[in-house]
């Protein structure tokens, strides 16, 4: 063994804890880097890669209500010219049909096939689980029931149509391109043959449907091209309604609330990462400092610095190596536990598969960072003389300021000797000022999480006007239905909510929110810049659709519906993660210019009058009230919406997943609190480790000691506690804002709670100095008489 | 005349890679109030070990220490520390004032563990410090800013603070030069003049007439004591009596 390895292994020997609290603190960086890489690189591409696999296309148009003149050969004249390939159907759609879904319901259209689903050429069903002991009346959901809707085979699943109800055995689920997600207002069903053949006989003259899978020729746009369709679709038939999505915009609505989430996780963990390079940085440095006397002899035998350097690096670098390869095998089995909870969002199966940048990135990213930081702190080495190395490193007297004077001072004695360790340790004061902010600023972002999306869900994140329910009449009755609804008592805020599809030069399509009177809105932060539309000239639209075209407020912009064009001016800028973010919103009047919105079904969005704070309560309440809406106007009420429902099932899907995070978060805080802790005391404690004996001798006891040292560091974290609890709760929503904009979410105002705030600040203090206390235990080794004889 | 300390078959055995070695054997021992007793023997002979040992600063192996009536050797280490910070003094060779505390603290970090009284305390140390010669100028000084000598008369001062019954001082003067060290020795013989009991380990001889009882230590025993009575400068009969008995012990 050549001299350099022998100092080496000497190094792994005599520097155990050292050893053990550096390669804890890379093996947490490497799991966490990997887990977020993971999830950013294998778990949310699997939704693509599962598109392509199921023939998904580049995208889907679906044709119902009325799908007379629609024949194979119209559809084949409308789609040859902008189409490689597609693929037509047809099956049973039913729109708005409320669904209980994990704990409410979702109200979304349902797309019944029969068993043909599992062999069609493109955006082919495929089984993923399944009871064949079920041989009748039974029915495939997609897969987001299961993970996320609290299904299981042998559930019955049940759908009403005009007072019917039809009961299925629920015997599987599948992937499915299209409609596996509630975040993409559709979910596809599967029901056997016979069962199908029933329901197709009572319903498909109401219900039949369309579905049109397509794959793009090369320069197609899929948004001029769905434009273009929908608008060559009316054409064939006014009165067909048709929908479509591109295959980005289902990929991005079955992630984007979880790469919320993710990117939380990430910004979260890179703060970690920070908090534990300054640490790796410091032990380095330290451990340089703590064995100058031995580096010193080292050189005073004929060692060269470089020698020494070298088994410095090859030191640490052993440690890097095997914690971040331990660290990345832990990223991969732990994975499957994140990845269990966001593809309970995603309706996706997903199995972890190796990813080799995922696994290089983290790997790579603490060797080196090792590597480099070992190199400059080592640099001291090659500099020190030895003469100066064995008087470890003292060249001249320290002349420092005495603070606290102990004769001067009022406070008791361990509080002053604390004080004084206090002064004394600066750089230490600092790191766990900042690894403490850190950790404490992590953990505020886990508990926005927590709160905006699973303790008091910010509704206004997933839709963009919040109420409690909402009525759709047909034209005949609207004013009639109208005045039912100002004239309860139980209800109120009544507004006029119409939600269409405009278009902005044929280009791209924008979900309209067009309002009678826009100050009736709830949802006061939707325009983040600029102001609400006044005028029937005016329109406000999404912040990131205005980024992506260059739209500032004060232009104009065209806006299209059926033949009809207006130039608007825009006046705001609203955000929104729904859409892709393609939103915009304007009054009645302005919507006149472009369609007769007298001949459009009444919207009536309303709230409770008496709100209550248990959800179940409202959600009765919201049923009574649009059952007798129902019982009323029978017929003439063509949908309803119970929004607390609704959010309930919505919802769920994020609840796991932030609690998650939340836990995460603060339980990684307390391991990397504690291992810095561990690392700075135990270099504390070396250091001071003459003077511990000496106060010994004096008659101090070790209790006194630890208690002494404990404190010392109390003023550093109690003062990152506050300023970082102040900051995090005034930064935490400008900071997420950053990352959340390529959702849509230009201006976040998500709600922090302070005593929440307060909780994690007080909290980890008081966990800080149980560490803190426990880390000094070691005092009690330190015995006068050795360390009088040592010297 | 009254004893401070009693030892009975005190005995002391380090374990090295299970080879045993026993530094103090069976020692019965008593040190008296007032006296400057003077611990002396070879390197290695246990005089350090049997100074810690009845100091409750090391635990002997065997047999008992009595500390005033207490014995020692069956409280734990807390139990000792609050023993000795009201009951004993110590001042070492290599002095051990902390570093990063001034001249003053360095007094009051010890005082502070008996003194309620703040204002008293700090009046006593200011007394103390004068009394060892250390210059006002030099009180808020660091350690490392003042010289060997003074350093070691603020290690006397400190040893003092607490109104110990016994100063245990463990070659004070070792690592200083002779003028310093005989102004440290003048330090401490006065303090004993004035009734403060003294316990020193030296293996200077010059250091050694300061005191009024020698006992000479050999292979862990009590091989010998020298009685020689008050200290008296330039007493040349005294220094005789304590070089025959030194020369008697195979010195």
């Amino acid at each position: 063994m050549n001299k350099t390895l022998l100092l080496t292994k000497s190094n792994l020997r005599k520097n155990r804890g050292t050893s053990v609290g550096l390669f804890l603190l890379m093996l947490i960086t490497t799991c966490l880097i990997g887990i977020a890489l993971l999830i950013f690189m294998d778990c949310y591409p699997s939704v693509s890669r599962e598109a392509v696999r199921l023939n998904g296309g580049d995208g889907y148009l679906s044709i119902s209500g009325n799908i007379e003149g629609f024949t194979d050969e119209k559809i084949k004249e409308l789609l040859e010219e902008d189409t490689d390939r597609y693929y037509t159907y047809h099956d049973l759609k039913l729109s708005n049909h409320p669904v209980k879904f994990g704990n409410g319901e979702v109200v979304i259209s349902l797309d019944i096939s029969d068993d043909s689903a599992f062999t069609r050429p493109m955006n082919t069903f495929e089984v993923i689980t399944e009871d064949t002991s079920i041989t009748e009346n039974y029915i495939y959901l997609p897969y987001q029931f299961n993970t996320a809707g609290g299904f299981n085979t042998g559930d019955v699943f049940e759908i009403e149509n005009s007072g019917k109800k039809y009961s299925y055995t629920v015997r599987g689920f599948t992937n499915v391109v299209y409609g596996g997600c509630n975040n993409t207002a559709l979910f596809a069903l599967v029901v056997d043959n016979g069962s199908y053949k029933e329901l197709w006989d009572e319903t498909h003259e109401e219900y039949e449907n369309i579905n049109i899978i397509y794959d793009l020729k090369d320069g197609v746009k899929n948004g001029e091209f769905r434009i273009r369709s929908f608008n060559e679709l009316l054409k064939v038939n006014p009165f067909a309604v048709t929908e479509g999505y591109d295959i980005d915009g289902v990929i991005s609505n079955r992630t984007f609330i979880g790469l919320i989430i993710a990117v939380s996780f990430l910004v979260a963990t890179s703060l970690i990462i920070a908090a534990v390079a300054m640490m790796l940085a410091n032990s380095i440095s330290n451990y340089i400092k703590e064995n100058m006397k031995t580096l010193g002899a080292l050189k005073a035998i004929g060692y060269t610095g470089k020698d020494i350097k070298a088994s410095l690096v090859i030191w640490f670098l052993i440690i890097a190596a095997l914690a971040s390869i331990i660290g990345i095998v832990l990223s991969y089995i732990v994975m499957p536990v994140f990845a269990s909870i966001i593809i309970g969002q995603m309706g996706v199966p997903y199995s972890i598969t190796f990813n080799l940048l995922a696994t290089l990135i983290p790997v790579g990213f603490v060797v080196l960072f090792t590597l480099l930081v070992t190199v400059i702190c080592a640099n001291k080495v090659s500099k020190i003389q030895p003469i100066v190395a064995l008087r470890e490193g003292v060249e001249s007297h320290n002349f420092r300021k005495n603070h606290v004077a102990l004769s001067k001072s009022s406070l008791s004695v361990n509080a002053s000797l604390a004080m004084k360790t206090f002064f004394g340790n600066m750089k230490q004061n600092v790191i766990t000022f900042f690894v403490l902010g850190f950790m404490v600023f992590c953990c505020v972002i886990s508990l926005l999480l927590y709160e905006n999306f699973s303790r008091h869900p910010k509704l206004d994140i997933l839709a963009t006007e919040i109420c409690a329910g909402v009525v759709t009449s047909d034209q005949e009755t609207r004013e009639e239905v109208l005045e039912y609804l100002e004239n309860r008592s139980d209800i109120k805020n009544i507004r006029e909510i119409i939600n269409m599809n405009v278009y902005y030069d044929d280009q791209e399509s924008l979900f309209c929110y067009i309002v009678k009177d826009l100050s009736k809105m709830n949802n006061t932060t939707l325009c983040y810049k600029g102001r609400l539309p006044e005028y029937d000239n005016e329109i406000a639209v999404s912040g990131s659709f205005a980024r992506a075209y260059g739209f500032e407020i004060g232009d104009e912009i065209k806006i299209d519906y059926g033949d009809n064009a207006f130039n608007y001016l825009i006046t705001g800028f609203i955000q929104t993660a729904n859409n892709q973010g393609r939103e915009a919103i304007f009054s009645y009047k302005a919507a006149d210019h472009i369609m007769d919105i007298d001949s459009i079904p009444g919207w009536y969005w309303f709230d409770l009058t008496n709100e209550s704070e248990d959800v179940d309560e409202n959600i009765d309440e919201v049923n009574r009230i649009l059952e007798e809406c129902e019982d009323k106007y029978g017929i003439h009420i063509v949908s309803t919406m119970n929004f607390y429902k609704m959010i309930g099932g919505a919802m769920t899907t994020f609840q796991g997943i932030s609690l998650m995070m939340l836990v995460v978060m603060c339980s990684i805080s307390v391991v990397v609190i504690a291992l810095i802790l561990f690392l700075l005391i135990k270099s504390l404690v070396y250091h001071k480790r003459k003077d511990y004996g000496i106060y010994k001798a004096l008659g101090y006891t070790s209790g006194s000691l630890m208690l002494q040292t404990a404190m010392s560091f109390m003023p550093s974290v109690i003062a990152s506690a506050i300023v970082f609890s102040v900051v995090s709760y005034n930064v935490a929503n400008p900071y997420i804002s950053l990352f959340m904009r390529s959702f849509g979410l230009m201006k976040c105002d998500f709600a922090i709670p302070v005593p929440g705030v307060v909780a994690i600040g007080a909290g980890l203090t008081v966990v800080s100095f149980f560490l803190a206390l426990l880390q000094t235990r070691r005092i009690r080794k330190i015995e006068a008489y050795n360390m009088l004889v040592a010297e | 005349m009254k004893n401070i300390i009693e030892t009975k078959k005190l005995c002391k055995t380090f374990s090295n890679g299970g080879i045993q070695q026993h530094v103090l054997k069976n020692i019965d021992l008593e040190i008296y109030e007032g006296d400057f007793t003077i611990i002396m023997g070879a390197s290695g002979a246990g005089k350090s070990t049997l100074l810690y040992s009845l100091s409750g600063m090391d635990k002997p192996t065997l047999g008992s220490v009595s500390f005033d009536g207490t014995e020692i050797t069956k409280m734990n280490t807390d139990e000792l520390a609050v023993f000795r910070r009201s009951h004993c003094g110590f001042v070492f060779q290599q002095v051990y004032l902390v570093d990063s505390m001034s001249v003053m603290d360095n007094i009051m970090a010890a005082g502070l563990l008996v003194y309620k009284d703040k204002g008293t305390l700090v009046k006593k140390a200011g007394d103390l410090l004068k009394a060892v010669n250390i210059d006002e100028t030099l009180w808020n000084k660091f350690p490392t800013q003042i010289s060997g000598g003074e350093a070691q008369r603020v290690g006397i001062a400190r040893s003092l603070i607490n109104d110990p019954k016994l100063v245990f001082a463990d070659e004070p003067t070792g690592a200083l030069n002779s003028q310093t060290g005989k102004a440290v020795l003048d330090t401490l013989t006065s303090f004993n003049e004035k009734g403060q009991s003294i316990v020193m380990v030296t293996h200077d001889i010059s250091s050694a007439r300061r005191g009024n009882r020698i006992l000479y230590v050999k292979d862990g025993e009590i091989a010998g004591e020298c009685n020689l009575g008050k200290y008296v400068t330039g007493d040349k009969e005294r220094h005789q009596k304590l070089n025959d008995f030194l020369a008697t012990m195979g010195w």
